[in-house]
């Protein structure tokens, strides 16, 4: 009964099954559907929640991608913030153009997870998520006291766009969902790669996995700084869309909601983060005049996915098509 | 600069705030070690606690010494049925409790945001004399916070360590499994932990919202200390949440009286990580095989 203490992450027998065995054409049929969305009569509001949706759902994924290690990060955005402070600055203060602050956005959080990545990866689950609880707290509390450097808590205003034209908010909507498709695939073409096959046997088994030759820490310090590089650029994305950046949008509760996130869709897949990033998106859209009540209703739906359905969203309809096709095996 | 007075200023101070911080520390440290449940809606309770002190005294007018322990006992007692219906499902499951309290943390301290809106009520004072002793300063506030809250965590030893009930609660905290074989209902025992954690974090909360401000999203940084101090003492251990509380507590006062507050939660949160990173099972815990 006490195998649990990989923080209760080990995938179910048949979870791995649901990555490769979607097929390709939905998720083509998702992207067409998002490419034609915009030609259709939507106003700017429908579009600016698809772009805030994409970086959602970049910044989930990477977060998937070190839960597939067996780690969860509570202070994900703060390796947000980093990167969009890092894009903003490069911007701003050196005015280099935005592929440069694009590089930076990507390069410093990586960096600072290579370095302390080595450290805090040795720990065992619960007290990973307990460091990076209080690390994303320090980095928050780092914006809001270099004043000089990151303004303090009025955040820094005038954020240029990335090019004039992306102005447009039809313009960045297509902007941010090249930016998701290029990213999350990258995501899925590595999961689905020999690197992918090592970093789940890490989950299931670092002993051993480590006995058969994977290199368990060099390949979780790796996995950490590409994730924190990636959430990075969605960070940058982020502060060049809505041209603002504050401590208060990489807080804690940011964070957590990158987690949720995570939950809700399903952690044992990657489809998991864009189906949560999805709901996520539109279930408070459709409660939009009762604000608080909104939180109240999305903080008992994750109650209820926790307590009834541990794999998230991807799980019911993993169930659902299950008893589809055992209804059909019985039928004839 | 630091003379003698300012020193016992600086400890008495921070007594006051290891105080508030042991009594929402220990709840949260006893839900994880006898259930393993990472309770993130503690805040919430501490929240709830002191809305119901503020109803009480500040409104209707109870004596102090009444409204304090009976507004945490109404929160304790209201809890349980939380307990029933959603903590239950969560015992022993450390990760899924983590997610699904963080949701009902967000249930409840919207809820709250409904019902109280967001702007800040201030309980007012127990007693508003202020005692001088040879040049030290002391509100008599302070001292009546910290004189209930050694009373709770002397009943609360007593308790554990001189009664049936709780010694199936050590039991249970040291091995779930052992404790029920010795013919221990740990439902029972499950229900009473959770009714004294949460009464704890209800009266710390309490002192909490008089000291500082109420408002529905004031659980926030009591969680946190809470967090904190049971990873300095150690998850599930008992002593060391008096130990870690203590740290923290006279370390904060000491820290921002000359340095600020900002350096002083950068020292402890820092100091924390350093030491998550090196004994990661905290000052007076033991490590997990």
């Amino acid at each position: 009964m006490n195998t649990t203490t990989v923080s209760g992450l080990a995938a179910p027998r048949d979870g791995r099954a649901l990555a490769t065995g979607w097929p390709a054409r939905i998720a083509i049929a998702g992207i067409l559907a998002l490419v034609i969305l915009p030609l259709l009569p939507v106003g700017s509001f429908v579009l600016s929640i698809g772009t805030t949706a994409f970086i959602t759902a970049i910044a989930a994924a990477s977060l998937h991608l070190l839960i597939r290690t067996g780690h969860v990060s509570m202070g994900h955005a703060a390796f947000m913030g980093i990167g969009a402070y890092a894009s903003v600055l490069v911007t701003m203060k050196l005015q280099l153009p935005f592929a440069a602050g694009l590089v930076a956005a990507f390069v410093a959080p990586a960096i600072l997870a290579l370095l302390i990545g080595p450290l805090v990866l040795r720990l065992a689950g619960k007290y990973f998520v307990l460091v990076t609880f209080l690390f994303g707290e320090i980095v928050r509390m780092v914006f809001v006291e270099w004043t000089t450097l990151t303004g303090g808590a009025n955040g820094i205003p005038g954020v240029p766009p990335p090019h004039p034209r992306l102005l447009d908010p039809q313009a960045y909507y297509y902007f941010a969902l090249g930016f998701a498709i290029v990213l999350i695939g990258f995501i899925a073409r590595l999961l689905s790669s020999e690197i992918g096959r090592s970093i789940d046997a890490i989950r299931e088994g670092e002993n051993l996995a480590e006995c058969s030759g994977v290199p368990v820490l060099r390949v979780k310090v790796c996995i950490f700084a590409l994730s924190c590089g990636i959430v990075g650029i969605a960070g940058a994305l982020q502060g060049h869309f809505i041209r603002y950046i504050d401590p208060t949008s990489f807080s804690m509760v940011q964070s957590l909601n990158l987690v949720v996130v995570n939950v809700i869709g399903g952690m044992y897949a990657l489809v998991g983060p864009i189906i949560g990033t999805a709901f996520f998106m539109i279930t408070p859209e459709l409660l939009r005049d009762y604000v608080e009540l909104q939180r109240v209703i999305f903080g008992i739906i994750i109650i209820v996915v926790i307590a009834f359905f541990p794999g998230g969203l991807v799980e019911i309809a993993q169930r659902r098509a299950d008893a589809l096709r055992g209804k059909r095996k019985v039928g004839p | 600069m630091l003379s003698p007075i300012v020193l016992v200023q600086i400890v008495v101070n921070g007594v006051g705030l290891a105080a508030i911080y042991i009594l929402v520390a220990l709840g949260f440290t006893l839900l994880f070690g006898i259930m393993r449940v990472v309770n993130f809606a503690h805040g919430a309770f501490a929240m709830l606690g002191g809305y119901a002190l503020y109803y009480l005294y500040s409104i209707y007018d109870v004596p102090y010494l009444v409204a304090a322990p009976v507004a945490a006992l109404f929160v304790a007692a209201a809890a349980l049925v939380l307990e029933r219906f959603v903590y239950r499902r969560f015992y022993q499951k450390m990760f899924q409790s983590m997610i699904a309290l963080l949701g009902l943390d967000m249930a409840i301290a919207s809820t709250a945001l409904i019902i109280w809106d967001s702007h800040e009520r201030s309980i007012k004072p127990a007693v508003s004399d202020i005692l001088q002793l040879g040049g030290i300063i002391v509100p008599a506030d302070k001292l009546v916070i910290v004189a209930v809250a050694a009373i709770a965590l002397a009943a609360f030893y007593l308790f554990t360590h001189f009664t049936r009930a709780g010694l199936a609660m050590r039991a249970a905290a040291q091995d779930v499994e052992t404790a029920e074989a010795q013919g221990i209902d740990t439902r029972v025992t499950y229900q009473l932990s959770f009714f004294i954690a949460i009464f704890m974090a209800a009266l710390a909360g309490g002192f909490y919202g008089q000291t500082y401000a109420l408002s529905p999203f004031m659980g926030e940084r009591p969680l946190m200390m809470a967090f904190i101090v049971v990873i300095l003492g150690g998850m599930g251990s008992i002593p060391g949440v008096a130990l870690g509380g203590l740290l923290l507590g006279l370390g904060e006062s000491f820290l921002s009286t000359f340095y600020g507050s900002s350096v002083s939660v950068f020292v402890s949160f820092g100091a924390v990580i350093l030491l998550l990173v090196f004994r990661p099972w905290g000052l007076l815990g033991t490590p997990e095989k």
